[in-house]
């Protein structure tokens, strides 16, 4: 899968050494809590879209809040998200994609 | 003393170094609460501990500035900011399941600010901080007659007036992040010296300052419109107006004490950090609140 971060896959820190296979992967976190979330993550996304795979992911924002732009084929979809201190998903909702042609 | 803001483990006054040390160690061990820290307040690129030294300096560095104006910096900064708390968020115009999350894992708070205070009185030789103490749990808990209740029976009748029993919320047990906040709190008021706790307790209280914003705050804790009108429940309006009246004072007066004594008692360092580990504590019991208020939303 195609990502944007270098560092922990839901944070993009580089703090920490947990490395943790997800859907197949060896991926990199700064700490036990960022797995949870970010299996958690994938795993709404998937059932959210039916898709089996996911091509590429892209996170952007804080603890506050983040989004993600996800990719499988041609098909898209943006979604907005917040973890609970236990790593759930505490808001989870689809958004709108900017067009790429919008000022 | 100086003292890890993620951990509390001490070291010697201004040992920045060995501060440093330890929170690069700690999250090379992916400790979630260190590389929080580290994330969150300093940076999320890993460098050595040398690196380090500077920043954690600078961060802890009052400055020209007052302890009261540190804490209140940070306070804002990390509830108040340009995205404030998503709860203060929530709260601006609250939901029904957003009062009543509210109430469901405050009233554990409640619980646990008496003890906090009660330790606060048992250790200060001060009395000034007893007679500060004293007034501060007769309007949180204790109340003053059928005419003033206590903001913990305010609390309860909000609840009430939003159609859960009292019962209900006495026997609802915390959600984790309430109960691990709740067990910290405590364990920080039986071992931490009482002007940290003094601190880190009643500097949360800032979360209802409405004086903040003349410090930078980008929004009340709530918008002070819902005060009046129909939008939320009478109850729920005796409830926040408490807050939004009593915590001016407060915060002000414990953190003009906590100035003093800390200063007079060389102990700024080791009161940053325990007042540091407090708002992380916050940060997470208010994301609790609206947890469980997803629980009561249609």
């Amino acid at each position: 899968m195609k990502r944007n971060y270098d560092g922990c896959a839901i944070c993009n820190s580089t703090w920490g050494n947990v490395w943790a296979e997800v859907d197949g992967e060896r991926l990199f976190f700064c700490c036990d809590l960022c797995v949870v979330q970010y299996r958690g993550l994938l795993e709404r996304i998937q059932r959210e879209t039916g898709w089996s795979t996911i091509d590429s992911i892209e996170i952007a924002g804080d603890r506050r809040g983040r989004t993600c732009d996800v990719t499988s084929g041609k098909a898209r979809e943006r979604f907005l998200f917040a973890f609970t201190p236990e790593g759930a998903l505490l808001r989870f909702q689809r958004s709108v994609r900017p067009s790429v042609n919008s000022g | 003393m100086t003292k890890c803001p993620a951990c509390l483990v001490g070291f010697a006054r201004g040992d920045f170094p060995a501060l440093a040390q330890h929170l690069v160690g700690r999250a090379e061990e992916s400790d979630s609460d260190h590389v929080r820290w580290l994330n969150q307040n300093l940076t999320r690129r890993k460098t050595d501990a040398p690196a380090l030294v500077a920043p954690l300096r600078a961060y802890f560095d009052l400055g020209p500035d007052s302890l009261t104006r540190w804490v209140k910096i940070r306070f804002i900064s990390k509830f108040f900011g340009k995205t404030p708390h998503p709860f203060v968020a929530a709260l601006q115009h609250p939901t029904r399941a957003t009062l009543l999350g509210y109430v469901v894992e405050h009233q554990h708070f409640l619980r646990q600010w008496v003890r906090s205070c009660a330790f606060i009185m048992a250790r200060t030789d001060q009395p000034e901080v007893i007679q500060y103490e004293l007034d501060n749990l007769s309007t949180e808990y204790g109340g003053s007659g059928p005419g003033r209740p206590s903001h913990y029976e305010l609390l309860l009748r909000m609840g009430e007036s939003l159609g859960v029993d009292r019962a209900v919320v006495l026997s609802t047990p915390p959600l984790p992040a309430t109960r691990r906040a709740v067990e910290q709190w405590n364990e920080m008021a039986t071992r931490e010296h009482w002007v940290a706790v003094l601190t880190a307790m009643h500097s949360l209280e800032l979360i209802a300052n409405r004086d903040l914003v003349d410090d930078g705050a980008t929004v009340h804790y709530f918008d002070p419109t819902i005060l009046s009108g129909e939008e939320i429940p009478t109850a729920a309006q005796d409830f926040l107006r408490e807050g939004y009246e009593a915590d001016v004072g407060h915060s002000d007066r414990a953190l003009a004490l906590a100035s003093r004594f800390a200063g007079e008692l060389d102990l700024v360092e080791e009161v940053q950090s325990v007042f540091l580990r407090s708002i992380d504590l916050f940060d997470d019991y208010l994301i609790a609140r609206l947890e469980r208020a997803g629980q009561y939303e249609a």
